[in-house]
Order: structure tokens, then C-alpha cells, then sequence
């Protein structure tokens, strides 16, 4: 994959199409029915970057299995990478969602099952990185978080489904096991955007990784010299 | 030694070292014990306020901070000993261990929940539920299963870092949130309402549902979590 795209090809095809997404939600797609008007619009991003942080979780999930299977320090590195901007990208879903809050049913904060969830998520993933911190040994680090990230990625829909005991909140249900409820000028809006904000994950993921394996060739040289 | 002996074994040496010291259990019934103090004076802001609605939400957040009170301290003293070096010595399967301490954790959660639930069902709930008692016994077992497999892993992972307790709540919380909300939505149905099994149906079986998952996920991990 490394030779297939450059990350700057993968960058820019990102902002291409995460652009366009924004152009057609303006100026192709409908306004919304409802009374939200123009701060419906924000869906067409707020809704690819909720889809873009459970793709980073699930790959960490993933990676998390790998690494206990080998013992590979690679996928300890995918790990620490995927979960970091995957609770960037949570971080930014709430923030999306309480400014659509506020415009549409005037609260920056409703306790519904979906905004709980992410709200569960950050701290589940920020203790995924406390717990880092306080192992000093690095094999054992990355075994440990590996075993959390399992644990942590489970908990995700679980969560989500718990919140839903909770009173009824106010968010729209747009994408259902029925179909997705919106219409095709709408769709393809929100569907650009959703491919270009994975693409900006897969690239983001890129060039953390490069960091990451450039830290780790640090910390062993350092080594290496008595450092 | 088979599993099955193997296990009774580690609960048994687990229930004993309890049992001479009782410094874990006495410690966690005073904390369930003032927590009910303190609830008292942080909610009962009016005379005639009625609490029952608050109970279950009450019962389950100090069940929990007690649990991570016991969990601390049971695995402290394992690793302080290092017992738990002489433990991973013997021929035992690590899940066999897994299982002793989910267990020993159970037993001490449920000795706490025998004082606990009668005195805040005596100052705070307003309303019989002894129709629901068995419901609200399978409600307790169902969510004390999963508090103590997932806390038991975590217990594990979390004494063998440098913060050892500050890391547990940390990483224990968040996870466990769910599984709050789901008894404590069913804990407020029987205490306020009166309840069925048909009515807590979801309910019963999310928790079920929470249990078999993790009991799975800690099957599979633990030999990682525990270490060499």
C-alpha cells in the first residue's frame, strides 16, 4: 500500500472530494423539510466523521487482535495511531453535534443514546492512553493496551445500547436497517463526504504511523548508544 | 489437580486470607454504610423529598465504588506478597485463576449487598417491592456477575502498572457505564413501580448479554493481562 498511493495523493484526493461534499450539501442538496434549515447541513459532515471515528476504533480493534496473536511491534504502532485520531475525529463529532444542537433545538448538550456514546467513547480511549502511560516496560505497554483496546472496542456498541434505556432524546434516526431515509441529492452529498473523511483517516493514519516508526528507530538508536 | 478443585482451591485460600484479616470486607460495608450518609445529605434537600426514585442509581454507584475499593485491595496484597508470583508458578491454567477471583470478588459483593440493600430499602425506598424480591435478586446477580469479571481483568492489568489504584477507576468506569445504566433502569422499575420479568425483559437480558460477552473477552485475554 505504501507504494501503491503517495500520502500526499491520498491528502489531496481527500480534500477533493471532502470539498466537494461541502459544495453539493450547499448548493445540490435540498434544503431540509424540517425546520433545522441551514444548520442541517452540517449533517453531511458531522455524520461521515461519527462513521470515520468507529472505522478507526474497529481497526484498532483489529490491530489490537494482531498483536497478541504476534507480538509484532507494528501493530502496537496502528493501535496507538487509529485510537489517537479516532478520538480526535469523537472529539470533533461531539463538538458537530452540540453546535447542530444548539441551532436546531437551541441546547448545546441533550443526553441522547448517540452524543452519550461518544461522549462514553472519549473517555474510554483517553484511558486507553493513561493506561499507557503508567506501564514502563514497552512490551508489556503494548500487551496491556492491546487487551484494553479489545475490551474497549466491545464496549462501544454495547454502550449504545444502553443508552437507549435511557429517556428518549431528540437526534433524527436518518440511517436505519430499512434504508437510509434520504434522497438521492442528499445521498450523494453525503456519501462524497463520507468517502473523502475516510480517506483523510486513511492518510492521517499514514503519517502518524511514519512518525511513530520514526520514534521508536530514535528511542533504539538512543539506546543503542548508551543514551 | 482438575480445574473445577484447582478453582475451589484458589477461592478457598482467597476466602480464608479474608476471613483472618476481615480488613476488606469491614473497610467496604463502612463505605457502603457512609456513602448512604452522604447520599442522605447531598439529595434529601427537603423535608419530604421522596428518594425512592434515586435509590437504584444510589445502590449501583456505591456498589461500584465499593467493588473498586475491594478489587485495589484484593490484588494489593496478592502483589505485595507476591503471592501472586507463587500463583503463577503452580501448574494452573491463568483462566482458572481468572475465574477464582471473579468468584472471590462475587462472594465479597454479595456480602456487602446482604447489609447495604435492607438499610437504604429502609431510609430511602417508600414503597414495599417484596412481590419483586425475586426479580430484584436476579437483577443483583445478573449485574454483579459483570462487575466483578470486568473488574477482575482490570484489576489484574491495572496492579501491574506503575499507579496501580488511580489507574483502576480510570479504566474501570467508562467500561462498566452500561452496564450501570442497565441495573439501575431496572433497580428504579421494581423499588418505584413494581415490576415483571416480562416488563425488565430487555433489561435482564442486556445484562445477561453483558456478562456472557465480557466472561468471553476476559477468557481470551487473560493470559495477556496477568503476565508473565
Amino acid at each position: 500500500m505504501k507504494k501503491l498511493v503517495s500520502a500526499p495523493a491520498l491528502f489531496a484526493a481527500a480534500g477533493v472530494l471532502l470539498v466537494t461534499g461541502l459544495l453539493l450539501a450547499f448548493l445540490y442538496s435540498p434544503m431540509d423539510a424540517s425546520t433545522m434549515g441551514y444548520s442541517q447541513k452540517i449533517f453531511y459532515y458531522h455524520a461521515p466523521i461519527a462513521e470515520t471515528a468507529l472505522l478507526a476504533f474497529g481497526i484498532s480493534f483489529v490491530a489490537a487482535i494482531l498483536y497478541l496473536r504476534s507480538q509484532n511491534d507494528k501493530w502496537d504502532r496502528l493501535g496507538v495511531v487509529s485510537i489517537r485520531l479516532g478520538l480526535v475525529f469523537s472529539i470533533l463529532v461531539m463538538a458537530t453535534g452540540m453546535i447542530w444542537g444548539k441551532a436546531a433545538w437551541g441546547t448545546w448538550w441533550d443526553w441522547e443514546p448517540r452524543l452519550t456514546t461518544f461522549l462514553l467513547v472519549c473517555f474510554l480511549y483517553t484511558a486507553y492512553f493513561v493506561l499507557r502511560s503508567v506501564v514502563e516496560e514497552e512490551q508489556r505497554r503494548a500487551t496491556f493496551a492491546a487487551v484494553f483496546a479489545i475490551i474497549a472496542f466491545i464496549d462501544v456498541p454495547i454502550t449504545f445500547f444502553a443508552t437507549r434505556f435511557l429517556p428518549a432524546g431528540m437526534h433524527p434516526t436518518v440511517i436505519t436497517t430499512g434504508g437510509t431515509g434520504m434522497p438521492g441529492s442528499m445521498f450523494m452529498s453525503f456519501f462524497i463526504s463520507m468517502i473523502g473523511m475516510t480517506l483523510l483517516l486513511v492518510a492521517l493514519i499514514r503519517r502518524d504511523l511514519g512518525i511513530e516508526e520514526l520514534r521508536d528507530r530514535v528511542a533504539d538508536l538512543k539506546h543503542s548508544i548508551g543514551g | 489437580m482438575t480445574g473445577w478443585r484447582q478453582f475451589m482451591a484458589i477461592l478457598r485460600k482467597d476466602l480464608i486470607r479474608e476471613l483472618r484479616t476481615r480488613e476488606m470486607i469491614i473497610s467496604m460495608i463502612l463505605f457502603v454504610l457512609l456513602a448512604m450518609v452522604i447520599f442522605h445529605y447531598a439529595f434529601g434537600v427537603k423535608e419530604d423529598v421522596d428518594l425512592t426514585y434515586f435509590t437504584g442509581g444510589m445502590l449501583w454507584v456505591t456498589f461500584i465504588f465499593a467493588m473498586l475499593l475491594g478489587l485495589n485491595r484484593s490484588f494489593a496484597q496478592e502483589k505485595d506478597e507476591r503471592c501472586l508470583d507463587g500463583l503463577l508458578l503452580c501448574p494452573v491454567d491463568r483462566v482458572t485463576i481468572f475465574f477464582a477471583k471473579t468468584a472471590g470478588n462475587l462472594i465479597f459483593l454479595l456480602i456487602i449487598q446482604v447489609v447495604a440493600v435492607p438499610v437504604f430499602t429502609l431510609f430511602f425506598v417508600h414503597r414495599g417491592y417484596g412481590s419483586d424480591i425475586v426479580l430484584f435478586v436476579v437483577v443483583l446477580l445478573l449485574a454483579d456477575v459483570g462487575i466483578c469479571a470486568l473488574g477482575t481483568l482490570l484489576a489484574t492489568i491495572s496492579m501491574n502498572t506503575r499507579s496501580r489504584d488511580l489507574l483502576l477507576p480510570i479504566i474501570f468506569l467508562p467500561l462498566i457505564v452500561p452496564l450501570l445504566i442497565a441495573a439501575t433502569a431496572a433497580t428504579t422499575t421494581i423499588f418505584a413501580t413494581g415490576a415483571s420479568f416480562g416488563v425488565l425483559g430487555t433489561r435482564l437480558l442486556f445484562l445477561l448479554g453483558f456478562d456472557a460477552v465480557f466472561m468471553v473477552a476476559a477468557y481470551g485475554t487473560y493470559d495477556f493481562a496477568i503476565g508473565e
